[in-house]
């Protein structure tokens, strides 16, 4: 089903939500979801995949200890994308100096908005490269190589000021998830739902006047 | 346009403004959307038919009502059922209405109007694509309904007073835009300039549905009357606008989108700003407001409500109005910058209804001078959202010193601060509003409460350093990062902030509802619980084929009489 951009939006930020995470992340990371989409990617699946693997895990464990020299979680476990894309779009301006590099990055295709982010930023394209490929973007567009990238799991990482190397994707207005990754979203929107009760359903949204008037 | 000369007068403080109590005694104003539009609409002589009509006499079938302006055609393609009178319900709960419709982008064709058909009537449980550009429906005023019908089939016109006390014949209890549902997101259809300022599409919607509404009183009246029936009369059907029921779901919105809020706060007050920089007015100028004043009271006089706290301020409304009155028999408005003097008085001696009913009325005179600022209301700046990591610590805690002033001196532990949370029932996913303390809904809370969590980051800044960058600080706080993001943009849009608390004990959710369906165009607010309103849009408006450069501006304002 074709779904506009603005109910992915809206569903993602649920979702993030409802794994755990901050509100704020979940804001960025449902505006860094429909920038896949927009672009052509399949943000929700991607987004779905991750909050599988991040279920049960606390947030300080899947971020950046620090900012200097190589990020990495504090037991090495695996880099929240979402986390790590939101601290990369803050120090932006590091990336002026030097490259940064992650260790054990979960979904890079997911970071690849927070680096559109950071290049608006310093007004310049910047690349992420891993071993299956690179992705580079200005802020707008979007250029891949490497067959195999979107579909990485976890790789190291080394983000750094570029150039938009290849074909820019195409871009779009409407995305179809997958039912399977649209239903796993859901579950997680769910869990931000509280259950409805007969006074909440009278009080909450203070209706219980006739409306046949 | 004129080009507006530097403001002598500065913009109104926020913290002034940005108060629940003021925001919820917003009045209409050339800015407001319905406004807008019919503006446009006439300026660029837009044309209007219905190509389709085919609804039976129990009131079943369907319409299209088209729309076209010099590059498109939208089209109003409307579903109409017979309710059983247990299903009809305002609320976001309920699963059919009295009649359904979606405004096309162009003009649907018979597979349309059929995939139309099976989704439409269904709302939230159907589907639409991006050819929709909104999704709303209607419940008829049932006791003005039956009477209309009922008078007009018989040859009679209804009584007026009946008319008057309702003012519409249907109400919509949701008008769905941008993206709802399947629809177009608004992005994709922002760079046509008949949808620059926002809410156009939706405001378009609801035109039509008048004229539909009007339509099918009459259709209905002469199934059951044939022959013997009477056409309503022009004049009570100019009275008639359209009614909306609004629960609780335009609150959070004013607060997710505080650009927008800021941006539409904005443009009233620049627009206040400049008029009362003026330093002299010119007779034409001063005959148009004391008209539109006579007008206005008119206005208020039709005004009902059966809510003890809008009585109250309705009564303080009308005796603002007879100040008022007094004062401009008394005072010559067209020297020594004669509309900031009438502000500065006002803000003395009225009530903050009759100050906002007035500081939207100087306003009337002068088209030239502040229309253009419609087109700011929109949100140009999707930038706006992202966090400046790099500013300081100290820079962050001045910025929240100064709009959250109030927030930080605000005892949070004391329950009746924080007595309400606002959550997301599963039930539609309809938004409420709890007892914290009597209901399990904490851990559902959305992030509605801005004074209370710039309060809690601004603790947990005590003890950093003034010049570490606020980066460093949202690594180990992910969850002060909404926060810190409202100050950041608060910073440059500063009237994105309500300056008042959302979860106190005492919080009136209609404040938050009033000043959006104002800014809308709305009149005649009738709360029915602190949570729930009914309004009026449209409402002595001309139908869309009477539309001109004339009757496109002012219809709001009731004819008075010995007034032209």
């Amino acid at each position: 089903m074709s779904y506009a951009l603005n109910e992915i939006e809206a569903l993602a930020k649920r979702a993030v939500r409802g794994a755990g995470m901050s509100w704020g992340t979940a804001e960025e990371a449902a505006k860094a979801t429909c920038w896949l989409c927009r672009n052509g990617i399949d943000g929700a699946g991607v987004l779905s995949a991750l909050l599988r693997q991040n279920a049960e895990k606390a947030e300080q464990d899947l971020r950046p200890v620090a900012t200097t020299g190589l990020w990495q979680t504090l037991g090495g476990g695996p880099l929240c994308p979402l986390l790590s894309g939101a601290t990369l779009s803050d120090c932006a301006v590091a990336l002026k100096d030097s490259p940064i590099s992650m260790q054990n990055l979960s979904f890079p295709v997911l970071l690849l908005p927070f680096l559109a982010s950071a290049a608006a930023q310093l007004g310049c394209t910047l690349t992420l490269e891993c071993d299956a490929g690179t992705g580079s973007t200005d802020g707008n567009g979007l250029a891949l190589s490497g067959e195999g990238f979107l579909q990485v799991k976890s790789a190291d990482v080394v983000i750094r000021i570029g150039d938009l190397s290849g074909e820019i994707l195409p871009q779009d207005s409407r995305a179809t998830p997958a039912p399977k990754a649209w239903d796993t979203l859901n579950t997680y929107a769910h869990k931000t739902y509280a259950p409805a009760t007969e006074a909440s359903r009278l009080a909450g949204a203070g209706a219980g006047l006739s409306d046949n008037d | 346009m004129e080009t507006p000369v530097q403001n002598s007068i500065p913009q109104r403080d926020p913290a002034l403004v940005m108060r629940l109590n003021r925001l919820g005694s917003m009045h209409q104003c050339r800015l407001s959307f319905m406004r807008v539009l019919t503006r446009r609409l006439a300026k660029e002589n837009w044309s209007f038919a219905r190509p389709v009509f085919d609804v039976d006499a129990k009131g079943v079938g369907h319409a299209v009502y088209t729309a076209t302006g010099p590059v498109r055609t939208y089209s109003l393609v409307a579903f109409a059922h017979d309710l059983p009178p247990e299903m009809r319900s305002d609320r976001v709960i309920a699963t059919a209405w009295d009649a359904t419709f979606t405004l096309f982008d162009g003009v649907p064709t018979a597979e349309d109007i059929e995939r139309l058909s099976k989704n439409v009537p269904y709302q939230e449980a159907g589907r639409v694509n991006e050819k929709s550009l909104s999704v709303s429906r209607a419940n008829r005023s049932v006791r003005l309904w039956e009477h209309m019908v009922d008078a007009l089939s018989k040859g009679e016109q209804p009584d007026a007073a009946k008319v008057a006390s309702v003012g519409y014949l249907m109400r919509t209890t949701a008008v769905y835009g941008s993206g709802k549902l399947g629809a177009a997101d608004h992005e994709t259809i922002a760079d046509r300039p008949e949808f620059d300022a926002p809410f156009q599409a939706e405001m378009l919607s609801v035109f039509l549905t008048r004229a539909f509404v009007r339509d099918m009183i009459n259709h209905l009246a002469h199934a059951r009357g044939g022959d013997q029936a009477a056409e309503l009369a022009s004049e009570i059907a100019h009275g008639l606008g359209i009614g909306n029921s609004t629960g609780l779901g335009m609150a959070p919105f004013l607060i997710n989108h505080p650009v927008l809020l800021n941006n539409w706060v904005a443009a009233r007050e620049e627009a206040i700003a400049r008029v009362r920089s003026l330093n002299t007015v010119t007779e034409a100028q001063e005959n148009l407001f004391r008209s539109l004043f006579a007008r206005v009271q008119v206005l208020v006089k039709a005004w009902r409500s059966e809510h003890p706290v809008q009585i109250k301020k309705l009564e303080a409304l009308k005796a603002d109005l007879d100040q008022i009155a007094t004062r401009l028999n008394n005072d010559d408005l067209t020297a020594d910058a004669p509309w900031d003097r009438l502000l500065n008085w006002t803000s003395e001696a009225l009530s903050e209804e009759g100050q906002e009913l007035i500081a939207s009325l100087i306003l009337e005179p002068y088209g030239d001078l502040v229309d253009n600022l419609s087109s700011a209301m929109s949100d140009h700046r999707p930038d706006a959202f992202r966090i400046l990591g790099s500013m300081s610590v100290a820079a962050l805690r001045d910025l929240m010193r100064g709009t959250y002033g109030w927030a930080l001196e605000t005892d949070w532990s004391a329950q009746e601060n924080c007595a309400r949370a606002w959550y997301v029932s599963e039930e539609k996913l309809e938004p409420r509003l709890g007892e914290r303390f009597e209901e399990p809904i904490a851990d559902y809370e959305q992030p509605l409460a801005p004074g209370r969590d710039v309060a809690r980051a601004f603790d947990d800044l005590k003890t950093w350093d003034a010049s570490t960058p606020i980066a460093e600080f949202l690594l180990k706080h992910p969850e002060h990062r909404h926060s810190i993001r409202r100050v950041q943009i608060n910073a440059c849009a500063p009237y994105s902030e309500i300056q008042d608390n959302t979860i106190c004990a005492d919080m009136m959710p209609i404040d938050m509802l009033r000043y959006k369906l104002a800014t809308f165009g709305a009149t005649h607010f009738d709360p029915r619980s602190d949570r729930w309103v009914r309004i009026c849009m449209f409402g002595n408006a001309p139908y869309p084929e009477e539309l001109t450069n004339e009757n496109a501006d002012f219809w709001v304002y009731p004819d008075a009489e010995g007034q032209t």
